[in-house]
This record gives C-alpha cells, sequence and structure tokens, in this order.
C-alpha cells in the first residue's frame, strides 16, 4: 500500500515524467537554476544571432557615455489638472465600477479597477451571485486585451482583396442604402451570424430587425456550443432548460467531464459552493470525475475515472442502469417498462467499476447528488443525467432549471420566445448556413463578432462559401481571419468600452458600462446592430437604458426626466446588477421516457491499434479569441503546464503503444483530414485517447497569437465537432519543442529517494477517516530534525506580523491567482524562447504534483510564492542589501539595490525568485503601458523580483486606517491572489490578531509550513489536502498512498524517518 | 657604467633625469583627478545642487506670495486634495476661475487660464517636486500626522515662482522618519507657513508624537513598493 517507504521504483509525489524517470535533462534542469546562462544571452531571435559578452559590454558602455551626456536632471514633466473637475473625481485615487464580462453567453460580474480613467485590474463583484467576488483568467486578462496594440483602428472595406481604411460615415452611408434595399425584399438573402449572447439588449434588437425583415435569418454560433445541455433538457422535460446547480447542497456530485469548477460557465460559483462542502471538519462532499483529458476537476476530484470520450455516455447509461434496475428506482418511480431499456447496460463489460459503489452513494444521498454530464455529450446522455437527478429527487435541490435563453419583455422579465430557434444554434445552424451560401441564396451576412473562417468545423468550408456572398460584414476587435476576408471590417468596442447588458443564467440581469471611452472608435454589437434597425441608430447608452427601462417597467420609451427611474438606473450601474424577479423555475415533475441508442462510437474499440480523437476547449486562449493575449499564452496550463502551445495530449500507455516520446511530432488523420502536431505526454489521461486543444495555429490574431501552436480546426467535422474513434496517428519522426514548466524551479531535493520523501512533506494529505483519527497528522508528515537553533538574531514584528494560508483543499488549481498577481504587479511577459529557458516571471507558480502510477496518478496543486520567510536565506547572501527584512516581517526587495548577482535566488528554497534577464518592459507601446498599475514600481534588467504580498496594497490601506485614526481591519487587506481566488482559498492577514482569519487558520491543525526543518519560518503556512474517497471502492493506490495510512504510529514511520 | 664615458649616440636614447618624476606626477594627477570627479559629482551634480533651487517658469507666473503670503488664502483651498490622497493635486481651472471670473479679468497673464476655461484644454503645470518613479510618496499620511508644509516645500508664501527647497534625497526623508519631533505641529496648524511652537519644538513633537501614535517607518517598503 505504501508508496512512500522509499524502497518502492516510483516517488510518491512527481511533477513530470522526466523527474518519474529521473533524467538527464531532468538533473541538468534542476542543477542550473536558470538553466541557459547570460553571457551568451539569446534575445529571443529577435535580431537573429545571439548577443555575446564582448558585444554586451561595446553596447553597453557605448549606451553609458550617450546616458552621461543627457543632463544632470531627469526629463521635465508636466502635470495638466482637469479644467473642469469631475465631481468625486480625486487624481491619483483608483476608483472600481461594477461591469460585466460576458463570454459565449456566460456571465462575470466584475469590479473593474480605474486609475485616472485608465481601467487596470478587474476583480470580481462580491455581491454579484455569478461571481461572488472572483473573476476568472479570461475576465482578469480582459485588460490586456484592451490596450492590445494589434486592436483593429478603424472600419475597413475590401477593395480587389485588400482591405482599405473607411469611416464610420462610410459605412452609415453604405448601410442606410443597403439595409434598405434588403428590407423591401423583407430581409430575404441576408443573414446574420452572431455569437452566443445573453444580452436583452441584442435579442430586443434581433427582434426589432426580425419584424423589419422577417426573412432575414439570424444564425448563432459558439465553437464550444453548449447546445446539446439545451437539447438533453428538451427531450427530458419537453422544455430547453438550462440547468442551475448548487454544488452547496450537493453531497454526492458525478461529473462526466463537465469540468464543473473550472471550464463550465458557472465555474466560479461552482467553486466556491464546491468549496464550502470541503472543509474536513464538517460533512465533506464527495466527487467523482469520468474524464478522458485532465481537467482541474479531474484534480479535486475524490475518485477520477480516466474514461476514453467515447466510452463516456455509455459509463452514464451503466450509472442509469445500476440507479433504476439494481437500486430501485424504476419502481420508486413507476418506470418499470422504460428501465428495461437499459437492461443490456447492466454490468456491462465495459462499465467502469466503480459504478455500483457511485450509484449507492448517489441512492443514499437522495436529494443530495448532483449527476452532470459535459456539452459535449449527445441529448440523450444529458436527458440520461437529467432523469437520474429526478428520479433521485435532486431536481429541486441540486438542479434549478430554468427557461433557457435571453428573457426579456414585461416585469416577469420571461419570454423564452426570443431564443434563436435551435436549428439556427450552434453546429447545425451554422451547416446550414454555410449551405445556403455556397448555393448562393445568401447576399447579404453580417457577422457580429466571432471569427467563423477561423473557428466553424473544416467540413463546411466556411471560407469558401463566404466568396459567394457579395456583402459581408465582420465586427471584431482584430483584424482577423474573418475580417480579412470580407467585404466590409468594422472595429468593435471593447466591453471595458461598452455600454450593454447580459443575463446572467439564473436570471440576474448585469450591467456593461464603459470604463473608458473607445480607444479606437469601437462600436458595439448593439450599436452596430441599432444603425440597422434604428433610424437613426441610436447609441449604446441610450440602448441599454431603453432594455433596461423595458426589463423594469415594461414601457418602450425611456422616461424623460423621470427622478424614479434615474435613481433606478444609477442603482442597477452602481451594484452592476439587478436580481431575478422570478424564483428559479422548476421542471413539471415527470420526466419523458426517452428512447435510448447507442451514442456515437459507444461500441469503439480502442485499443493500442484503435485510438479516439477528443476536442477540448482551452483554458487559455478559449476557443482561440484570447490568443493573442501574451498572459494568457505564458500562463502555464494547470495540469500539462504547457505555455505558448497546444499539443496531441495523450497517456503515457498511448505513446508506449505509438512508440512516440515527448515532443516528437505526429501526423493526426481523422475522417480524412490531416494535421501534425507534437506529442504532450500526460499521465492520468485516458488511454488510447488523444485529445487536442482548439484556439491555436491563428494566422491573423496579432503579434503575440500569430503562428503559436496548431490549428485542430482544421480536423474538425461539424458531425462531430467534439472528436471520436477513428483517428489515425503516425509519428513523423520529426520533433518540435514545447515550452513546458513543469520541471522549473523545483524545489530541490537530494537524489531520487531524498525528493521522493520531501515532496511528501510539501504536499501533505491524506483521507478523511485518517484524518478524524488523527486531526494532527501534517504535523508528523513533515521531516524530523533535531531542536533548530537560529545562527541569527530573530527580528520581533510588534505592531503587524502579516502572514497567509493557502488552504490545499480548496485550491481547484484554476490559475487565476497567476493572473491576478501578473495584472496587478505589472509582470512582464517574456516569450516562448524565454520559458524554455525557465525566465518566466509569474511571481506566483501553480506547482502539480501527480501522485501513484503514471496512468492514473491523483494531481495535487501547490500554490507557490515568495513565503516570506522569517529567517530569509536569501537576505543572509545579498551582497548589496537588495533583499532586506520588514518590521512588519515582510522580505522586502529593494530594487534600486540591486546589482544582480542572483545570489538571492541560488539560495531561496522555494526557487520563488525571478530574474529580468532583459528589459522586457522596453519595447511596449503607449496604449500597453496604460495598462500597468501606477502603484507598482516597473522593473528594468538585471533585477531580481517576486511575491511583495502586494505591499502597495498593505501600505495603502495602512495610510487608509491611520488617516482615519483606526487601526488595519481584518480582511481589508486582500493580496491579489487571494482577492480573486474563487473558493478563497488564499487568506491574507495579521498574525498578531489573535482574531484574523489568518491566525485562526495558521493555528489549525491541518496547517504545515514548508521545509521548516531549515529554519527558515516561512509566512505563508499551507493546510494539508483532505480527500473524501468512498470507502466501498477499494483501490490500493486511490487512497492508499496518501502517507495518512504510512503513518498510523504518529509518523515515526517510514514516511518521516530523517533523524538526522 | 659610470667609469665609461657613454657613447653619444647612445645617450640620446636615455630617458632624461626629469622624467624620473614622471610617475609620481601621473599617479598624483589621476588620484587628484579622481578625487576632482568624486567631490565635483558629489558637490555639484547631487541633489542638494542639482534640484534645491529648481525653479521652472510656469505657464501661468502664479505667484504664491501674492496669494498665501498677502490675500492669506490657505493652502488647502486649491490642493484639496492633500489630506485624503497621496498627491496634493494641482488645482483645474476650474478653481482659478472662481476668483478670477470676476478679478483681473483682462490680465494678460491670466490669458492661458481664460483660455483653459473657454476651451477645457488644460494648463500643463511644469512639476516642481518630482521624485522618483521609485518612490511612493503619501501627501494625506504625512498632513494627517501633523508634518507641515512648510517641512518640505519651505517658505512657499514668499515665493513668486515656486522652486524646490529641500534636496528630497532618501536621506533627507530618513531624517525625519528617525526623528519626526521637530517638524510635528498640532494639525489645526499643518498650512500655517510661520507657525512655531510656544516651547520647545522638540517637546511638543514628543508629545503629539505619543499623542497620535506616529511611528515613520524606515522600512524600504514604506515608499518603495
Amino acid at each position: 500500500m505504501s508508496r512512500s517507504d522509499g524502497t518502492n521504483k516510483h516517488p510518491a509525489y512527481w511533477r513530470s515524467l522526466e523527474e518519474l524517470a529521473d533524467s538527464e535533462a531532468f538533473r541538468a534542469q534542476l542543477a542550473a537554476e536558470f538553466p541557459a546562462e547570460a553571457d551568451v544571452a539569446d534575445d529571443g531571435g529577435a535580431t537573429g544571432g545571439g548577443l555575446n559578452r564582448r558585444r554586451f559590454l561595446q553596447l553597453m558602455s557605448a549606451s553609458i557615455a550617450m546616458a552621461g551626456l543627457s543632463g544632470c536632471r531627469w526629463p521635465e514633466e508636466t502635470i495638466v489638472p482637469f479644467s473642469e473637475r469631475p465631481a468625486g473625481y480625486e487624481p491619483g485615487v483608483p476608483r472600481q465600477f461594477a461591469t460585466t464580462f460576458e463570454l459565449a453567453g456566460a456571465v462575470t460580474g466584475a469590479l473593474v479597477t480605474s486609475y485616472d480613467g485608465r481601467p487596470i485590474k478587474v476583480e470580481g463583484n462580491p455581491e454579484h451571485p455569478g461571481s461572488l467576488g472572483a473573476a476568472g483568467c479570461f475576465a482578469q486578462a480582459s485588460v490586456l486585451e484592451l490596450y492590445d496594440p494589434d486592436r483593429s483602428r478603424g472600419v475597413a472595406r475590401s477593395a480587389s482583396g485588400r482591405l482599405t481604411d473607411a469611416s464610420w460615415d462610410d459605412f452609415a452611408t453604405f448601410a442606410a442604402e443597403h439595409f434598405a434595399a434588403s428590407a423591401e425584399r423583407r430581409g430575404r438573402g441576408f443573414a446574420v451570424l452572431s455569437e452566443g449572447t445573453r444580452s436583452p439588449s441584442v435579442a430586443d434588437l434581433r427582434e426589432r430587425l426580425l419584424v423589419a425583415m422577417p426573412d432575414a435569418r439570424w444564425y448563432e454560433y459558439e465553437a464550444l456550443s453548449r447546445e446539446n445541455e439545451l437539447a438533453g433538457a428538451e427531450a427530458a422535460f419537453g422544455q430547453p432548460y438550462r440547468s442551475i446547480l448548487h454544488l452547496d447542497r450537493a453531497h454526492t456530485i458525478v461529473d462526466f467531464a463537465a469540468d464543473l469548477l473550472h471550464g463550465h460557465p458557472e465555474a466560479l460559483r461552482h467553486a466556491r459552493q464546491f468549496a464550502a462542502g470541503r472543509d474536513p471538519d464538517h460533512e465533506m462532499n464527495r466527487l467523482y470525475v469520468f474524464e478522458a483529458g485532465y481537467s482541474p476537476t479531474g484534480a479535486m476530484a475524490d475518485h477520477r475515472i480516466p474514461l476514453p470520450q467515447v466510452k463516456l455516455p455509455l459509463a452514464v447509461k451503466c450509472l442509469a442502469a445500476e440507479l433504476f434496475l439494481t437500486l430501485g428506482l424504476a419502481q420508486r418511480t413507476g418506470s418499470e417498462s422504460w428501465a428495461e431499456l437499459l437492461r443490456p447496460y447492466l454490468q456491462h463489460a465495459e462499465c467502469p467499476e466503480q459504478i455500483p459503489a457511485l450509484a449507492r452513494d448517489l441512492l443514499q444521498h437522495r436529494g443530495h447528488g448532483l449527476i452532470v454530464a459535459g456539452p459535449q455529450f449527445d441529448a440523450q446522455t444529458q436527458a440520461l443525467c437529467h432523469i437520474c437527478n429526478h428520479a433521485l429527487g435532486n431536481t429541486g435541490t441540486t438542479v434549478e432549471l430554468m427557461p433557457a435563453g435571453v428573457t426579456v419583455g414585461g416585469s416577469n422579465r420571461a419570454d423564452s420566445a426570443s431564443v434563436v430557434p435551435a436549428g439556427r444554434r450552434g453546429f447545425a445552424g451554422l451547416r446550414e448556413l454555410a449551405a445556403d451560401m455556397q448555393q448562393g441564396r445568401v447576399d447579404t451576412l453580417l457577422i457580429l463578432g466571432g471569427n467563423p473562417i477561423y473557428a466553424a468545423p473544416a467540413d463546411l468550408e466556411f471560407a469558401q462559401a463566404l466568396t459567394r456572398v457579395k456583402t459581408s460584414v465582420h465586427l471584431a476587435t482584430h483584424r482577423n481571419e474573418t475580417s480579412l476576408a470580407c467585404t466590409w471590417h468594422l472595429p468593435r468596442a471593447h466591453a471595458l468600452e461598452s455600454w450593454g447588458d447580459a443575463f446572467a443564467l439564473d436570471g440576474t440581469l448585469s450591467a456593461v458600462q464603459p470604463l473608458v471611452a473607445p480607444l479606437w472608435g469601437g462600436r458595439s454589437v448593439a450599436e452596430v446592430l441599432s444603425m440597422i434597425t434604428d433610424t437613426p441608430g441610436q447609441s449604446g447608452h441610450d440602448i441599454t437604458r431603453r432594455t433596461f427601462n423595458r426589463l423594469d417597467t415594461g414601457q418602450d420609451e425611456v422616461p424623460v426626466d423621470s427622478p424614479a427611474f434615474e435613481e433606478r438606473w444609477r442603482r442597477f450601474l452602481h451594484d452592476g446588477y439587478l436580481s431575478a424577479a422570478d424564483p428559479p423555475t422548476t421542471a413539471s415533475d415527470s420526466w419523458r421516457e426517452i428512447r435510448l441508442s447507442a451514442a456515437a462510437d459507444e461500441g469503439a474499440h480502442l485499443d493500442a491499434q484503435h485510438f479516439e480523437l477528443v476536442f477540448c476547449a482551452d483554458a487559455k486562449v478559449h476557443d482561440g479569441r484570447f490568443a493573442n493575449n501574451a498572459w494568457l499564452q505564458e500562463l502555464p496550463d494547470s495540469v500539462t503546464k504547457l505555455t505558448w502551445d497546444n499539443a496531441a495530449l495523450m497517456s503515457p500507455a498511448t505513446a508506449d503503444a505509438l512508440g512516440v516520446a515527448q515532443n516528437e511530432m505526429v501526423r493526426l488523420d481523422y475522417q480524412g483530414r490531416q494535421l501534425e502536431l507534437p506529442v504532450n505526454i500526460l499521465p492520468g489521461h485516458a488511454s488510447f485517447s488523444i485529445s487536442v486543444a482548439l484556439g491555436y495555429g491563428r494566422t491573423a490574431a496579432g503579434r503575440v497569437g500569430n503562428g503559436v501552436g496548431f490549428d485542430t480546426y482544421r480536423l474538425r467535422g461539424s458531425d462531430a465537432p467534439w472528436g471520436g474513434a477513428g483517428v489515425t496517428v503516425t509519428p513523423t519522426g520529426t520533433t518540435y519543442e514545447l515550452a513546458s514548466t513543469q520541471d522549473h524551479h523545483a524545489i530541490d531535493s537530494r537524489g531520487f529517494q531524498e525528493r521522493e520523501r520531501r515532496v511528501g512533506a510539501l504536499i501533505r494529505q491524506t483521507d478523511v477517516e485518517h484524518y478524524r483519527e488523527h486531526p494532527d497528522f501534517a504535523a508528523h508528515l513533515g521531516t524530523h530534525h533535531p531542536e533548530l537553533v537560529s545562527m541569527w538574531t530573530e527580528r520581533e514584528s510588534t505592531e503587524h506580523r502579516w502572514g497567509m494560508t493557502i488552504d490545499l483543499n480548496t485550491c481547484i488549481g484554476c490559475n487565476a491567482c497567476l493572473v491576478a498577481c501578473q495584472a496587478e504587479n505589472n509582470i512582464p511577459v517574456v516569450g516562448k524562447e524565454q520559458v524554455l529557458n525557465n525566465r518566466e516571471m509569474q511571481w506566483l507558480r501553480l506547482d502539480r504534483y501527480f501522485h501513484g502510477e503514471p496512468d492514473a496518478p491523483e494531481v495535487a496543486y501547490q500554490p507557490m510564492a515568495c513565503p516570506h520567510c522569517e529567517m530569509a536565506p536569501c537576505e543572509q547572501v545579498c551582497p548589496v542589501a537588495a533583499t532586506v527584512h520588514s518590521d512588519e516581517g515582510l522580505n522586502v526587495m529593494v530594487y534600486n539595490r540591486c546589482v544582480g548577482t542572483r545570489y538571492c535566488s541560488n539560495n531561496c528554497p522555494f526557487k520563488v525568485r525571478r530574474f529580468n534577464f532583459f528589459n522586457y518592459q522596453k519595447d511596449l507601446t503607449e496604449t500597453q503601458k496604460m495598462g500597468y498599475n501606477p502603484e507598482v514600481t516597473v522593473r528594468g534588467r538585471g533585477v531580481m523580483e517576486k511575491c511583495t504580498y502586494c505591499v502597495q496594497r498593505i501600505q495603502n490601506a495602512k495610510i487608509k486606517a491611520k488617516n482615519e485614526g483606526r487601526s488595519v481591519q481584518d480582511g481589508e487587506i486582500l493580496p491579489a491572489c487571494g482577492q480573486t481566488c474563487p473558493t478563497e482559498a488564499i487568506v491574507f492577514g495579521d498574525l498578531n490578531d489573535p482574531d484574523s482569519r489568518v491566525a485562526k487558520l495558521q493555528a489549525r491543525q491541518r496547517a504545515y509550513r514548508l521545509l521548516e526543518y531549515l529554519n527558515i519560518k516561512p509566512r505563508t503556512a499551507y493546510l494539508a489536502r483532505i480527500r473524501n474517497p468512498n470507502p466501498e471502492i477499494a483501490g490500493g493506490d486511490a487512497h492508499g498512498g496518501h502517507g495518512g495510512h504510512d503513518h498510523d504510529d504518529h509518523g515515526h514511520g517510514s514516511g518521516g524517518g530523517d533523524h538526522g | 657604467m659610470a667609469s665609461e664615458k657613454p657613447d653619444k649616440a647612445a645617450e640620446s636614447f636615455v630617458f632624461p633625469p626629469w622624467t624620473n618624476r614622471l610617475r609620481e606626477i601621473a599617479t598624483g594627477l589621476a588620484i587628484g583627478g579622481l578625487v576632482y570627479a568624486v567631490v565635483l559629482v558629489a558637490l555639484v551634480f547631487g541633489p542638494e545642487n542639482s534640484a534645491v533651487g529648481y525653479a521652472p517658469e510656469q505657464p501661468v507666473p502664479y505667484s504664491h506670495a501674492l496669494h498665501v503670503g498677502e490675500l492669506g488664502m490657505d493652502c488647502r483651498y486649491c490642493h484639496v486634495d492633500v489630506e485624503n490622497t497621496a498627491r496634493a493635486n494641482i488645482p483645474p481651472t476650474q478653481t482659478c476661475m472662481n476668483c478670477h471670473a470676476t478679478i483681473k479679468t483682462e490680465s494678460e497673464k491670466l490669458a492661458p487660464v481664460f483660455q483653459s476655461d473657454a476651451t477645457g484644454e488644460a494648463i500643463p503645470w511644469i512639476r516642481v517636486h518630482d521624485l522618483p518613479d521609485y518612490v511612493f510618496f503619501n501627501h494625506s499620511a504625512h498632513v494627517t500626522a501633523g508634518v507641515g508644509c512648510v517641512s518640505c516645500h519651505g517658505r512657499i508664501d514668499r515665493m513668486d515662482v515656486v522652486r524646490q527647497e529641500e534636496a528630497l534625497t532618501m536621506g533627507w526623508c530618513l531624517d525625519c522618519h528617525r526623528s519626526p519631533e521637530p517638524h510635528l505641529r498640532p494639525h489645526e496648524f499643518v498650512t500655517v507657513m510661520d507657525w512655531t511652537a510656544a516651547g520647545p519644538a522638540e517637546e511638543l513633537g514628543a508629545e503629539l508624537r505619543a499623542a497620535h501614535n506616529i511611528d515613520p517607518s524606515v522600512d524600504c517598503s514604506t515608499c518603495h513598493r
């Protein structure tokens, strides 16, 4: 059972297969902290060749000589006060405004910090029911998108295949004439292709447009369509309901590749609710995940069962069969005859062995279970999940059903008739549109956002179809692949530049308000539609007010000079949302007895010669729309740790079967389409399954995103958009370098056995039963050491003693903290070449450890930033006192003293210090500089930097409190990472205040500090992770190897036996 | 060697005796030059000399001597944010116009003000007290603690053209952070330019420091982030 006794061939915890095998490459990586040395400074290919030390010194001396001539005083600065200062505005004081980010119909309520009129930081709106104070990576990184120098800067029209600049007036003139003519033909030949949106203003304008042009067609397409969910609900209940999931009410959660905590549109709320049920001192929920790839939700699972995607519908049927036939749900619901349809799936040979125990768990927690399948599964699978939930009494408690679509009109805000018809949404809709275009039935196509030429399934040949459309108008933030093929390109206003609104799934109306006037004259979707439907076109502000008024009062006209309306409107903008008037509707008490048939490729045989292909959403670029966002591109994926690329992900067994190794190129041949891409071996991936992320290989994304990764849309077909069996994989014999950070900044250890033992001490976890018997287990998992004697005089922190806790039990590995840190602290992006050199700059990294056998390991996350050691080893070796200790216990980095010896980083056991090998911020455009946080110094070349505990926030809160004559309150200071954490896993505060949250958490028995035996006394403590496996499901590895059971003798056993 | 007469041709290749001192001279010059350079940089180019006295010409010849010294306006009439925010704001044109809408409406010197008021364009004032970008100074913290404006800005009420009075070096900041007593005054007198303590300033300062729990930090992170 034990695999941490040092005698097994595999270590208990490992970060990569290289480490597991202890390869030469890994050892070299560990030995050289920044492996590529600066004396042959590679400038990342910017000048072609490298830059040797001699040339470098020449350049340096020349630039110093020139600097000497430029005088002794820095350039004159001007201060430009307003002529008339807006009421309530104070220069240099950050203000927050509530707004909303909508991504394919998913809504994040946000508070955006504006500094002197420049939006610089996105945080979740704590009051918004959908975000609860958290914001995901996409919403946070949208600040960078706003200032992206590659954004479209004006209207363009196509003349002889090239875009030439035009103006909005040109388009208005054209539109007035063109669309008037369309209206005369009742809109025949006119089609609109929209992104998925839940904006009532857009829905309203759509209705107006369709009234004026009844023969026009409106299509809605998202590459990551969630149509199947609606179709499933319709099959089960006769209505296309959307599910509102309440994970806080659920005890047993079954996730069939739905990625509830990370990829789901409501992931932020789910994560918070899930975390609420993970306190091991109370009753814990239990999460089962069945999936092919490895999602962050899978990493949180108590039982994760890797299964090829084509086998997942079968697993759902197995579960239903078990529930209805073995456990008697059929009798209970009076559906015996229907349940017989499930008979073939009872104890089916391909049923996962965990299903019976899982079914019993669900039955035992009737009404508190939850079964969800991801949007990639067909309607029947979705419906079956609904039926199981309903039969178990979960519907109404853990699952609430809401009418789908945007609800407009009347005070009840419910009018599902305003939804785009099912046949015109998703892949079916796009297929119809492409066919119409091919046959010349579309003469005018208006594309509102999106990038269909890039993101349409390859078999539709959308680009070719578009050439047959006489007039095509594309509204987009960038001149992307689709813009270049259209006759008109219109610049789209960014979410932070436009007025708008959006319904959250639960019916909360969320406000979108601009923080800044459009930088490049963009207009919103609603404004462009209004140019067509209203005469004259309305401003976004007026449209949004009109819709708000209609939703609020049912009246069409916005009242003039109505103080009551203005008050409600201002309240709406201030709060950022208006709660749903109606409680969510639950479904009728009956479900339909759906027909059962085999799902696509359900019976496919997968083995070492037969593989399946899975298309999955990317956690960083979504469907490709964020490809030009450098923060996201450089963000290491939570599980694969890949940056700047996508790859063919496969399990070690699959790679063995194919005879390929990491970074080797393979050719995938699927449905007659081919693509070559590199292999990334992902332990825990379902075997004989290969998953590829969508959204890479863009050709017109911009300077960041062009040519990054591989365009997997070229493999995708509209009939099997999520993949299926029957992919042929051929190694090509060539290799490709993937920039993965998985072995970077590995916390050092002496040799293989040592590493195994120590990582166990870094990540401490056990299962809940063991925890309840031994609540102090975490202390015993550490290295045993003699009494520690300090060589140094310790500093006392009398007033404040800042500290942090990170709860490994609720850290879901969503990466939101990394993006928050990057935005808050002006952290540069370094590019793929520099990432390959270990030079990524993120102050906070998310260590991902595998645990167990390589084919089905568990994953444990550990966010790692500078833990502000009280006896910091870095401080002891700095020759110039550039890193010193503050009175409050902060380990402070003084950039201006730093001479770049990097001794501190060498001596840091946690490897959390980052060095500026280049002046990464030098070549930024003026607009990009607008996104900087003015509260934080921008670092230059040759300077070390690291987590400061967001010292700027500490100082500002302290000054505020002092000015008000009070002391800093607990919770007043939120570092950027802790502020945005969806599960509140990161808590910061004053350890000198015994009532502070952080002090109480650090006093818990689960709390432990890393590398305690070095006597460095880190201020950041971790709370050990407690899993809640089902005792009925054995599985030696699934819960045996946490170290917990090895330490029944209170830790003096194998795992902690270093007596020195 | 000495007994033999050197031959004339060979003698011309021997350095003359005075060159023996060349080494000393060269060493002296090198050391002297180095000292000179250090002294020059330290004394002449140091902030005490290069920054103190900096008094750029402003787009509007606004006189603090007139407005503060003669007319007795309080600093906070224009610099409204100084007690609440990091910056002591430069007033908007609007503030000037509160009076100048009716006073000196024909003045040529005020032309930029009237123009700004009419067009909404800002007046580009030139920054006098310019701290390096890696220094994060907060006015409100100092004003609330009872540090008088005059401590850092000098007798503004006597300046026709605002000039930098203090060096604003880190050492200068730290002097006060280490022993703030001589610079503390009751909060109500913060903006009074000619205030002096009734008794010894140090004693009052010590009282105020204790009463208001004023404990200026000398940690790097106090000002550098």
